[in-house]
């Protein structure tokens, strides 16, 4: 039995150990079938989960980001971006001249060319290079100055253009400001040379000014409250800017300017203003004084009082006030300048009454972002008398009435907002002598602190 | 002569008595979000429009005019206006507005920018030191800004800061529920490859994931030269893009030459309130940005 018992376990065993592949082959294939099952699913799982992951990131992401907006202090600015240092800039100068005529012989009838009055040196010449610096003073204080390096006679020579502080935020409109800076005269005039459309300075400011007006002294300026752009203001200076003259106790000149402006829709702008500048020169000598043969130059003097009177008027022109790719600019200014006084040498005295009057009208047209062309014409007249002609002829006064005229035709190259090269072509009428034709190719570029952009 | 007199005192004794608070905005978006945050109690100016270049304005005289009755500057910063603000600010002699005062608000001040310059050169173009300044991209900037700018129109109007504040709960509330929508909408666009013509889509770009492959101003705010373009061209061949996109201030050239050598989409994106007719308030601008993505993305 014991046999049998072992037998039938070993039967079974051999039974059990031959049956087992084959169930074995059936589960296997089953497993297989169900793990690749389950993979298909946990794919379409893991998909949806992860649409399902994405979606809620963007919602949590979402409001995340919106609990870190609500739950940020307030009023602390992240940065602050006052640094002490004061905004560096420099412009950077140069230009190739030349002339039909000699430029030692030029005259301007009717006027006395004074300072920097005259052409440019011919041939390649450096040009002014500034260096102007700015910053708030203090809370109530801004303060600026303009340096410009340049050549004289073969030596370099460093002039103050500007150096003034000025109240930041006086309130109820009104600014004060103190130093030397240029005259609130005119459009032109306040701003620096190298932010004018032309090479050279218009005829008139070269006539009246030796190019440009400033004043040692105060200014106040005074903003309308209203929608309409009015400014009221007025300078006092020293008087000794030419055309003033001399060391005057108190004040030597004084200036009055009435400004206005705004917007007509979105693309057109404007700006008109008049202004009246006052002095009474001492002593104020004429360079185009004649050598009497004794060796020592015997310079004409005038004593008496100076009225300049102006108007202006710009107008600009962008597509949706837009100025960066296209833009026009006209502007207009006209002088007026009546003197009263006396002239007078070592030898003669004379009374004098002269008028010099003129202005100029240019338009610039911006034609691609790179790209601005623009026209310029300039006309003067005068209209001096003396009791003695010889006095003016003495001080190089050219008392015919010939009305000087120039043409102005400029093209200007602009790769970016801080360099420019610019080509210009003038045909100038400014004495009765000859015609001169007159060629500039002048760079412009400026680095440092980025330029403001003024109106 | 004296009636003219007379009526031209009145004028300018009447003008600033005005009680509401006067709001001088130097883009379009903050005075759409001025406008949602302080409604009928705001008199709005915005110094820009939708369609100009605020790196490029004058301080004209109409501005100076507006900026000496402003009692609160509401501005991007980050140098956007470094240009023509400070002579307003200067000009206008108005102490409410200035640096540090309490009428002074600069955005950007209050966001984490993006793409600061490792190095500051000009070579490499108008680079902004501070960082890029045109926050307004991205929702989630506006809501941060808005929250700061609602705090000070309460501190500088007391009188009315229970209707500020009101105005805030309400605008965050339909604002926060916009951006859902708007992300839901935008999933799509999730990872899709886009060129830019002008590097400053950064905060839209990482607020919708989109993804930057290709910018065609190689140097910032320098028109791109052909070579320049050309560049992009040859990487396109290699990872193609979906799109390029533009905003509608800018001239589109370079982007139209790359749609005719490549005929990729080109997309126009108003990038401000007023960019174009759809974008009228904040919350059509970001319907109209994402719907035109969408649009490019069919």
């Amino acid at each position: 039995m014991k046999y049998i018992n072992t037998l039938l376990a070993l039967l079974i065993g051999v039974v059990l150990t031959v049956n087992t592949p084959v169930f074995a082959d059936d589960i296997s294939d089953l497993k297989a079938e169900l793990a690749q099952m389950r993979e298909e699913y946990e794919n379409r799982i893991n998909k949806l989960e992860q649409r399902l992951e994405q979606a809620e990131t963007t919602q949590q992401q979402n409001q995340t980001d919106i609990a870190r907006v609500s739950a940020q202090p307030i009023s602390q600015a992240v940065k602050n971006s006052n640094s002490f240092n004061p905004a560096i800039s420099m412009v950077l100068n140069g230009q190739f001249s030349d002339y039909s005529e000699s430029d030692d012989d030029y005259e301007l009838s009717g006027f006395a060319l004074q300072g920097e009055g005259g052409l440019a040196t011919e041939g390649f010449s450096l040009g002014e290079s500034e260096i102007t610096l700015s910053a708030s003073v203090d809370q109530l204080f801004f303060g600026q100055a303009t340096v410009a390096l340049h050549d004289h006679d073969g030596d370099s020579e460093i002039e103050t253009e500007e150096a003034f502080i000025e109240t930041l935020g006086l309130s109820n409109g009104f600014t004060v400001r103190a130093g030397r800076f240029y005259s609130p005269i005119a459009y032109l005039n306040e701003k620096h040379t190298h932010s004018w459309n032309f090479a050279d300075a218009p005829l008139i400011y070269r006539g009246l000014f030796g190019n440009q007006l400033s004043t040692d002294g105060l200014k106040l300026s005074y903003l309308l409250p209203t929608d309409l752009f009015i400014e009221l203001g007025g300078s006092v200076g020293n008087g000794d800017q030419y055309p003033g003259s001399g060391e005057q106790s108190g004040i030597g000149d004084w200036l009055f300017y009435a400004k206005t402006g705004g917007d007509i829709g979105i693309n057109h702008s404007w700006q008109a203003s008049v202004s009246h500048w006052q002095t009474s020169p001492e002593d104020r000598k004429y360079d185009g004084g004649h050598d009497h043969g004794g060796g020592a130059l015997d310079s004409v003097l005038f004593n008496g009082d100076t009225d300049i009177s102006n108007i202006s008027l710009i107008y600009k022109w962008a597509p949706n006030g837009n100025f960066k790719q296209q833009n026009i600019t006209l502007l207009g200014e006209y002088f007026y300048l009546d003197e009263d006084g006396r002239l007078n040498n070592s030898a003669e005295l004379a009374s004098y009454d002269g008028k010099q009057y003129g202005g100029f009208v240019e338009g610039v047209y911006q034609f691609t972002q790179h790209w601005r062309t623009g026209l310029r014409y300039d006309r003067l007249g005068s209209d001096l008398r003396a009791s003695d002609d010889e006095l003016l002829t003495d001080a190089g006064l050219d008392f015919s009435g010939f009305n000087p005229q120039r043409y102005s035709l400029m093209l200007e190259w602009l790769p970016s907002e801080f360099s420019r090269i610019r080509a210009q072509i003038n045909h100038d009428k400014s004495s009765s002598h000859k015609d001169n034709t007159e060629f500039f190719l002048q760079y412009t570029a400026s680095i440092g602190a980025h330029r403001a952009h003024s109106f | 002569m004296n009636k003219i007199i007379i009526s031209f005192l009145l004028v300018i004794v009447s003008s600033p008595t005005i009680a509401d608070l006067n709001i001088f905005a130097c883009e379009p978006e903050w005075a759409a979000l001025s406008q949602e945050l302080g409604g009928d109690k705001l008199t709005v100016f915005s110094a820009t429009t939708g369609l100009q270049d605020p790196h490029y304005i004058q301080a004209r005289p109409s501005l100076i005019a507006k900026a000496r009755r402003a009692d609160l500057l509401v501005c991007t910063g980050a140098e956007l206006e470094s240009s023509w603000l400070p002579l307003l600010q200067r000009k206008a002699g108005n102490a409410a507005i200035q640096n540090g005062a309490s009428g002074y608000f600069m955005a950007t001040d209050y966001v984490a920018l993006l793409d600061i310059p490792s190095s500051l050169d000009r070579s490499q173009g108008d680079v902004h030191a501070a960082g890029n300044p045109h926050i307004q991209t991205s929702p989630l900037n506006i809501l941060q800004v808005a929250k700061v700018l609602s705090q000070r129109m309460q501190n500088i109007d007391t009188d009315n800061a229970d209707f500020y504040q009101q105005r805030w709960q309400d605008f965050s509330q339909r604002w926060q529920t916009a951006i859902d929508n708007w992300q839901q909408q935008a999933e799509p666009l999730i990872g899709i490859p886009i060129v830019v013509q002008h590097n400053s889509w950064g905060y839209l770009f990482d607020w919708l994931r989109l993804k930057k492959i290709a910018v065609l101003e190689a140097k910032l705010g320098v028109t791109p030269t052909i070579e320049d373009l050309n560049k992009v061209l040859k990487q396109l061949k290699i990872t193609p893009a979906k799109m390029v996109v533009h905003a509608a201030y800018q001239s589109p050239r370079a982007t139209d030459w790359l749609v005719s050598k490549t005929g990729i989409r080109k997309v126009t994106l108003p990038f401000t309130v007023g960019g174009n007719d759809q974008s009228h308030d904040l919350f059509s601008l970001y319907d109209d940005t994402i719907q035109r993505l969408l649009d490019a993305n069919k």
